[in-house]
């Protein structure tokens, strides 16, 4: 079968004018923008305001659900500890699993110590002295977990010598309690 | 020779439109940027203070008196039955817990507002009657059961009265008998 001819094809963009362009002539339709382009600034000043240029520096698991406060203390990069009511996790690998002993009274998690302990002097020889920042720690806790959990998690912390520890929370607006 | 009245001007009207199409364009291309970049979820931090471990007995409390500002700094003790403010004072009672249904489970919550009024007065009392130190720790005393949650609350409502720097210690429920016969108000 052969193509149809271009003179067969219908045209339908334009062809049928309407009464008020062929009264008018030459006139061209133009679109009104101005609305939208306030729906746009509106929606811009918005993004601008939410925009970080740091990007995530906290990864947070699906697993946990982090407790919202009003600190306005800006997170930085440092070794992450999750903790929930069924794992512990240093820096993505885990740790151990957490049961019903470890709400027992006791302090420091052995083997939680150990593994910040490695972590720490890994961070040691690769950098040969260390400051302040390679002995800070942000926790990441679940909402659920209870307060031995933690207590337990920031002796381990301490006693490897992760001296400063951080609580990772979501920000709150102030008139948002 | 003059052109009758037509009740209509004869001058041609020019529109003068400004041309948004190349700023629509640039929006166009801003917005999505944006759009993958916003973090609407901002993670915040809170420092704590060196975790004081767990303490036995009704003597938790007594061993933070290291200087004058530990020996004076506030502790929001936090049991399941209630929630209490000690000082070198005494012991002030806050609040009682409330059981809610949440998700099926029953969960802990207490008066934060209580808590904010009575440590209020307490950070006032303190800063009046010592003004030459900067009080700013706190030491949250609680169960081991208490949820983490609660504890992030407390904290957060000691910071925006000025105790900025929490300590967390757990102690068993036998350790708080003490606490509730501290006296004072």
């Amino acid at each position: 079968m052969a193509a149809p001819s271009k003179r067969r094809l219908p045209l339908l963009l334009g062809y049928k004018k309407s009464k008020a362009v062929r009264r008018g002539g030459d006139e061209r339709v133009v679109l009104n923008l101005t609305s939208m382009i306030d729906m746009f600034t509106i929606l811009l000043v918005f993004l601008l305001k939410s925009y970080s240029a740091e990007g995530a520096l906290v990864t947070v698991s699906e697993s946990l659900a982090l407790p919202h406060s009003h600190s306005e203390q800006k997170v930085q990069m440092r070794l992450d500890v999750s903790v929930n009511n069924s794992i512990i996790v240093v820096d993505g690998d885990p740790v151990i699993m957490v049961n019903e002993n470890l709400f027992s009274t006791g302090n420091s998690i052995p083997v939680l110590t150990q593994r910040l302990k490695d972590h720490l002097e890994y961070t040691s020889r690769l950098k040969g002295i260390l400051d302040e920042k390679d002995r800070t720690v942000n926790i990441q806790g679940d909402v659920a977990i209870p307060a031995i959990l933690l207590q337990r998690v920031m002796a381990s912390c301490s006693e490897a010598g992760y001296t400063i520890q951080n609580l990772a929370v979501i920000q709150i607006e102030s008139n948002e309690r | 020779m003059a052109f009758a009245a037509s009740g209509r001007s004869r001058k041609v009207r020019h529109h003068q439109t400004i041309d948004l199409l190349p700023v629509m364009n640039l929006f166009c291309c801003i917005i999505p940027f944006l759009l993958l970049s916003a973090s609407f979820l901002q993670i915040t931090t809170i420092s704590m203070s060196q975790t004081e471990g767990i303490s036995q007995g009704a003597g938790a409390m007594a061993n933070l008196a290291r200087s004058e500002e530990d020996r004076l700094q506030p502790k929001i003790i936090i049991t399941s039955q209630e929630m209490f403010l000690g000082t070198t004072a005494g012991t002030i009672h806050i609040c009682y817990s409330i059981r809610q249904q949440e998700n099926g489970e029953t969960v802990l919550t207490y008066d934060f507002d209580s808590l904010r009024v009575k440590t209020e007065e307490v950070y006032k009392i303190l800063t009046e009657t010592y003004p030459q130190i900067d009080f700013r720790k706190v030491t949250i005393l609680t169960e081991p059961r208490i949820q983490y949650n609660i504890i992030v609350n407390v904290i957060d409502i000691c910071a925006m009265i000025g105790f900025d720097q929490p300590g967390l210690q757990v102690a068993p429920p036998e350790a708080f008998l003490g606490a509730f016969t501290g006296g004072g108000s």
